[in-house]
C-alpha cells in the first residue's frame, strides 16, 4: 500500500473512532470511576516514560502530540 | 545536548508531565485536585540511554552515532494551601558523544562528554469553582554551546460530572546555541567554535480533549502545534556533495529552512479490561512543513500480578517519510537549496519493545525521618523499565529508567 493511502485510511480510521467513541459515551458518576481511576488507566504517558519520548523527539523527525521535547535543548548529537 | 528535561506545574494527584516544556500532558491529566491530600511530593527520576549506529549526521551521514546519556532529575511537588501548588524540576543531562569528537576531525579523548542542567518552576492554582486549573511557568537550561529559555501558561477545564476535560497550553522557547562549525569550514581558522551566536524561536500549543466513555474505557484526543524561527540546522552536521566527492574540505554544513511547522494529532485511548489485565493504545499522525508524515502505534498492557505489583509489557512502531531537504552521504547537488544528511530526518521505520515493573503497596515500601523539623517521609512506589529501540536505517538503543516516589505529609 502507498504512503498517501496508509495515511487517508489512517486518518480515517482516526476520525471514524474518535467520533464513534465520543458520541457513544454514558454518564458515569464519580462513585463508578473505580476502574477509571486506576493507575494505570490515566490519560498520560508515564512518569518514567518521559526520557523515552524525549529521545524519539529527537532520533525521529517527526515529534508533537504525545508529550515528547518539540522546542528548546538542541539534541544535536 | 540530547533530552533537556524541563519542569513544568503539575497540579494532579498523579503528576504526570516530566519532561516538560510547561505545557500539560497532551493526553487529559487526572481529575483536578491541586492539593493532592496536602502532601509534598518529591520523584528521583533517573534514566541511562546507549545508542550506536554508523549514520552519524557530523561526518556527513556515514560517521559514528555512538552516544551515552545519564540523566538524574529531582521533582518536588509542595502544595501551599488547599488550591495552590508549586513545582520545581532540577537536574542535568550528562553525556559522553562520540561523533561530537569529529567536529574536529581529531579524536581528542575517546568521546566528546557535556553537562546540560535544567531547573523548571511552576505554580497552579485551583480556581473556586473547582473545576478550573491555571498554571504558569519558566525555566532553563544550559550546557556547553546552547542555552534556552522558556516561559509556559496553561488552563484546564472539566465537565460538572468529571467525565470531560479540555486543556489548552502555551509555551515559548527563546534559545541562543554558539555556531560550532566543522574545522575545515572555518573562516580563517574561525578560532575555537567557527564564530558567533543564533537563536531559536518556538512556539507550542496544546490542546487536549479527554472523554469518558464508559466505566472502563476513556479517549483523549490531542494535538500539539508547533512552530519554530530561527536557527534549526545545526553548524556541524556536515554534507557531501557528489560534485565535490567525499573529501574533508569539500563539506558544507548543514542548511534548512529558519522556519518549521509541525501540525501532530492523537489519540490515547485506555481500557480496563479486568482486574488483571488494561490496555492503553496511543495512536499519533504527524506532518510539516520539512516535507515529513509519519505515524506512530504504541499499545501497553499492565498486567497486575498482585495489586501491588505491576509487570507492563510496551510496544511502539514509529514511521515516517523523509523531509525534502534529506539526501544520504554524497547525494545532494551542490545547487540544491536547503541540505541535511542527518538521518534523523530521514525516512525509516522503528520498533521499540520492553518491559515495565512497578512495586507500589499500599502502605508504602518504607518510612524514615527527615532533617526537616523530623518530619516522617514514606518511600511510596518504586517503578523501572526497559526499552530497546531499532530504526531500519541501523540505529540502536538500550534505555533503562527508575522512579523512586516519595510523600511527605
Amino acid at each position: 500500500m502507498s504512503y498517501p493511502k496508509l495515511t487517508w485510511l489512517a486518518l480515517g480510521g482516526f476520525f471514524l473512532l474518535s467520533s464513534s467513541a465520543l458520541t457513544g459515551c454514558v454518564s458515569v458518576a464519580a462513585y463508578q470511576k473505580v476502574y477509571l481511576n486506576d493507575e494505570d488507566m490515566q490519560l498520560a504517558n508515564k512518569r518514567i516514560q518521559t526520557y523515552e519520548t524525549n529521545v524519539e523527539s529527537y532520533r525521529e523527525g517527526a515529534g508533537g502530540a504525545n508529550g515528547g521535547k518539540v522546542g528548546g535543548g538542541c539534541g544535536c548529537n | 545536548m540530547l533530552l533537556p528535561m524541563l519542569g513544568w506545574t503539575q497540579v494532579t494527584p498523579t503528576p504526570n508531565r516530566v519532561d516538560g516544556y510547561g505545557a500539560p500532558a497532551t493526553t487529559a491529566p487526572s481529575p483536578a485536585n491541586p492539593s493532592n491530600h496536602g502532601e509534598t511530593e518529591l520523584n528521583i527520576l533517573s534514566s541511562y540511554y546507549s545508542q550506536d549506529g554508523n549514520r552519524g549526521a557530523v561526518e556527513g551521514g556515514i560517521g559514528t552515532q555512538q552516544l551515552t546519556d545519564v540523566t538524574p532529575t529531582i521533582i518536588l511537588n509542595v502544595p501551599l494551601d488547599s488550591v495552590t501548588r508549586v513545582s520545581a524540576n532540577l537536574g542535568m543531562d550528562y553525556y559522553s558523544s562520540a561523533s561530537t569528537d569529529r567536529i574536529d576531525q581529531v579524536l581528542s579523548s575517546a568521546s566528546s562528554q557535556d553537562t546540560r542542567y535544567h531547573l523548571d518552576l511552576g505554580l497552579a492554582r485551583q480556581l473556586a469553582d473547582k473545576r478550573t486549573i491555571v498554571g504558569v511557568g519558566g525555566g532553563f537550561s544550559k550546557e556547553y554551546d546552547y542555552t534556552s529559555f522558556n516561559v509556559t501558561g496553561s488552563w484546564a477545564r472539566a465537565s460538572a460530572d468529571g467525565n470531560r476535560e479540555l486543556s489548552v497550553a502555551g509555551q515559548a522557547f527563546f534559545d541562543r546555541a554558539t555556531l560550532i562549525l566543522p574545522i575545515e569550514l572555518r573562516v580563517n581558522g574561525g578560532g575555537e567554535h567557527g564564530s558567533g551566536f543564533d537563536t531559536r524561536q518556538s512556539y507550542n500549543l496544546n490542546v487536549v480533549y479527554s472523554q469518558v466513555i464508559n466505566r472502563r474505557l476513556q479517549v483523549a484526543v490531542s494535538t500539539e502545534l508547533v512552530a519554530q524561527r530561527g536557527l534549526l540546522s545545526t553548524p556541524f552536521h556536515r554534507v557531501y556533495f557528489r560534485e565535490t566527492g567525499g573529501n574533508f574540505g569539500t563539506a558544507r554544513a548543514e542548511l534548512l529552512p529558519r522556519q518549521r511547522y509541525k501540525y501532530p494529532v492523537g489519540l490515547r485511548l485506555n481500557y480496563y479490561a479486568t482486574d488483571l489485565l488494561q490496555f492503553r493504545g496511543f495512536y499519533r499522525f504527524y506532518n510539516d512543513n520539512f516535507g515529513i508524515t509519519a505515524h506512530t502505534l504504541e499499545l501497553e498492557a499492565p498486567v497486575k500480578v498482585t495489586p501491588f505489583f505491576v509487570l507492563y509489557p510496551f510496544y511502539r512502531y514509529h514511521t515516517q517519510t523523509a523531509a525534502n531537504y534529506f539526501a544520504p552521504y554524497l547525494d545532494h547537488s551542490i545547487s540544491d537549496q536547503y541540505f541535511t544528511s542527518d538521518y534523523d530526518l530521514a525516512a525509516f521505520s522503528a520498533n521499540k519493545i520492553g518491559l515495565g515493573v512497578r512495586y507500589s503497596p499500599v502502605y508504602g515500601i518504607g518510612r524514615f525521618k527527615t532533617p526537616f523539623k523530623g518530619r516522617v517521609a514514606k518511600f511510596k512506589a518504586l517503578e523501572v523499565r526497559y526499552a530497546y529501540y531499532r530504526q531500519s536505517v541501523g540505529l540502536t538503543a538500550n534505555l533503562i529508567s527508575a522512579d523512586l516516589s516519595f510523600t511527605m505529609p
